[in-house]
């Protein structure tokens, strides 16, 4: 088995890479993933097409190590959220294997293991470093990350190609139209575009951790950020009420759908999908989407540009990895860290960027991008090229416990002056002054 | 068995079962969660079952201005929605009553509502009302009624209509399908004596049909009163309360408070002051349930 496994890797990375690249790269493949017969691992994992792709992979596990695979709950990760802390509430945590989330992570306590002190070295180093270290909590590993997430810019090419347009842009400020390189560009563009309501400059996610996220995103670009180093809320300073004028000022242009304040993901990529929207701040998993023309008008006329930098010149670059992780209280620890192991090692590394998700391990970026092009299929290969330009400057949301509780105090204030019930000022001062509470209360902030 | 024998009498014994069993799964948790309002319990902290915190949450909630906000808006929607699917589930029976061939065919699409989960009719009728790609828009602008984009969900009356119009189109059925049980099990031979002494269509309405039907009109009201919040789901994915809470109901923001944001002392602190809007409704249609009952000289 294990030398089949050994054969098999060696041949999809030659097909990859090329054969030297491949053999070499064999090499690294972790292949034994231990012995548990007997064993039945119970998880909890997210659910969803997207998601439920790699868990294919679970037979192949079992058939190496003699353990079984139980899932005994698949559910979306705000469901899944739910029934975690209600297992941690009623004090039953049966399970092994939970599917996490960075942005969720911090909440669960010590819930889940330290896995530096279960996973070799070696095989931490093969994963992007950065992501690696947003999937620590207070020093702690609890989670492997399969893949992540960070927004960069889709365009529809025939607007930015379109001779009318650019001399129109030319005329009215000065510059080649191009795709924005600062979010005050990018607003620019957006109003420019506008031409309801056939034609929007773009949608933003308006309620949940979306819009706080996207918010968070231009705080940060403009120099700012949520806490300080205290925990005391800081996000209702010039960066703030800067960020959210940001959204206020395309929403009373109309450049943007009215509804957008009722957005979430889905209804973006459907509106950017229908052609509406000129450019789209997004995440890398809508990229396949577009370009199918089955289920796209813009199929084909998609572009991709690095996002806008703030007035501090840095990128906001809000990401979140989804991982897996293991609990304290599970009674095979050892099968547990093979199995979150095996679903993010290479092979599933590679299972995911091919579905257009941005994996969590260094080659499997490389040789995804190669396998792309080889393809002939350069749309997805630019696609990761630009993306992983972002990875940088990537940061995840604060990595605390009650940074959802905040988020939730947040996003309806920004909805509030963004529809013109309040000034920027005022709705992130309530914001604040709610987040200081909560802070208080939890004991973070004294 | 001496104790049993000597002090308690056979029907307390039979009952016994259902006591115990009501105690364990409604009165103890009801005692539970009204405790942990008095706490800082957080889902996520255990420990924090402990955490005694008083009249805290209470106190925080009478100042709480989105709170009662909330309230009243739960209150209004409870009012206009149960209402209107009276309304319209009474008319729908009358006219499927009235129908001499088809009718089962016809009670069971009239049912189909009902077997939509909550979580698809709140995705139906967010992409019918989308201000983008919906379906009322492009209609609007199809037909050339207007070249204006209407954001449904984002306009403080038109949100909370398409919140209602959903609620009214997934429960009406609930109404429709009492009601016209009582009209089936309705006696005829008032109806026939009544046209026979020269009434007209209205006057053997409102004088003989609506009287007898209204105990079936008040049990729905009470089943639905409490069921109502079944609609939270439908919230949630058409608008989430929002935006800027103008569509913020109870549900929404008790069950974001105790789950997402694991404050589940402060979430059932809200659920029993709330919990007053359920006991009002409840106390008020069962009263009219027994004044409707005493009318009609114990019919139903």
């Amino acid at each position: 088995m294990t030398i089949f496994r050994g054969i098999r890797a060696a041949l999809f990375s030659c097909a990859a890479l090329g054969a030297l690249a491949g053999v070499a790269h064999a090499a690294d493949q972790q292949t034994d993933w231990g012995q548990f017969p007997g064993v039945t691992l119970k998880v909890k994992l997210i659910g969803g097409t997207q998601y439920e792709k790699l868990y294919t992979r679970l037979p192949e596990w079992e058939k190496a190590t003699g353990a079984k695979v139980e899932i005994v709950s698949s559910k979306n990760h705000f469901e899944l959220d739910r029934e975690i802390k209600q297992d941690i509430a009623s004090g039953t945590i049966t399970w092994c294997v939970g599917s996490n989330h960075t942005s969720f992570a911090p909440q669960y306590g010590d819930l889940y293991i330290d896995l530096k002190d279960h996973v070799p070295q070696a095989t931490l180093d093969q994963f992007v470093q950065g992501t690696l270290a947003s999937s620590m909590v207070d020093g702690r590993l609890v989670q492997l990350p399969r893949v992540t997430d960070v927004s960069n810019l889709y365009y529809l090419k025939d607007l930015y190609e379109n001779a009318d347009n650019k001399a129109k842009y030319k005329e009215k400020f000065g510059t080649e139209l191009a795709p924005p390189a600062t979010y005050d560009e990018l607003k620019q563009q957006i109003i420019f575009f506008a031409s309801p309501p056939n034609l929007y400059g773009t949608a933003f996610a308006g309620k949940d951790e979306g819009m706080t996220g996207r918010f968070m995103e231009i705080v940060r670009a403009n120099g700012g950020d949520m806490f300080d180093e205290n925990w005391k809320p800081i996000f209702n300073s010039q960066a703030g009420i800067d960020a959210l004028q940001w959204f206020i000022d395309i929403y009373n242009a109309k450049a943007v759908p009215a509804g957008t304040v009722n957005y979430t993901w889905d209804d973006i990529g459907q509106a950017f999908a229908a052609g509406t929207l000129a450019v789209d701040l997004d995440w890398p998993g809508f990229a396949a989407f577009y370009n199918d023309p089955a289920k796209s008008k813009v199929a084909g006329k998609v572009g991709f540009a690095v996002a806008p930098v703030g007035t501090s010149g840095k990128r906001g670059g809000w990401s979140g990895s989804h991982s897996f992780s293991v609990t304290e209280a599970c009674d095979n620890k050892e099968a547990a860290v093979s199995l979150v192991t095996f679903l993010t090692d290479y092979d599933s590394a590679m299972m995911e960027a091919r579905a257009g998700n941005l994996p969590a391990r260094t080659q499997a970026f490389t040789d995804v991008v190669e396998e792309f092009k080889k393809s002939d299929t350069p749309y997805m290969a630019e696609m990761f090229t630009v993306w992983e330009k972002s990875l940088d400057e990537a940061r995840t949301p604060p990595l605390v416990a009650q940074w959802i509780e905040v988020s939730n105090v947040i996003w309806p204030e920004l909805q509030s002056a963004i529809v013109g019930q309040k000034t920027a000022k005022e709705a992130l001062d309530t914001a604040a002054a709610k987040a200081t509470q909560i802070m208080e209360d939890a004991g973070v902030l004294q | 068995m001496r104790f049993f024998r000597s002090r308690l009498s056979p029907p307390i014994l039979l009952l016994m079962p259902a006591f115990v069993i009501i105690a364990l799964v409604v009165a103890l948790p009801l005692l539970f969660s009204l405790y942990t309002s008095f706490t800082g319990y957080r889902l996520v902290q255990p420990a924090s079952l402990w955490q005694w915190v008083g009249w805290r949450n209470y106190q925080r909630l009478l100042t709480d201005v989105d709170f009662w906000w909330a309230f009243g808006r739960t209150l209004v929607f409870l009012t206009i929605a149960l209402n209107l699917e009276l309304v319209l589930g009474l008319g729908i029976a009358l006219l499927i009553d009235k129908l001499t061939a088809g009718q089962r065919i016809i009670r069971t699409i009239m049912m189909f509502p009902m077997m939509f989960s909550p979580i698809l009719v709140g995705f139906q009728f967010k992409y019918i009302f989308n201000d983008n790609v919906g379906l009322v828009n492009n209609a609007i602008q199809s037909l050339g009624w207007s070249d204006v984009t209407i954001p449904w969900l984002v306009n403080p009356v038109t949100a909370n209509l398409a919140i209602l119009m959903a609620e009214v189109w997934m429960s009406t059925p609930i109404f429709a399908i009492l009601l016209l049980a009582g009209l089936m099990a309705m006696p005829r031979d008032p109806i026939e004596a009544a046209k026979v002494d020269g009434c007209n269509p209205w006057q053997v309405f409102r004088h003989i049909t609506l009287p007898y039907l209204m105990p079936f009109v008040y049990i729905a009201m009470a089943i639905r009163s409490l069921d109502v919040a079944r609609a939270y789901d439908m919230v949630k994915i058409m608008t989430n309360g929002g935006p800027a809470g103008r569509t913020e109901l109870l549900w929404t923001l008790i069950a974001r408070t105790g789950y997402q944001d694991a404050r589940m002392g402060m979430a059932n602190a809200m659920s029993y002051a709330s919990i007053l809007l359920s006991v009002y409704f409840t106390v008020y249609f069962f009263r009219k349930l027994a004044a409707a009952r005493r009318t009609m000289g114990g019919v139903a």
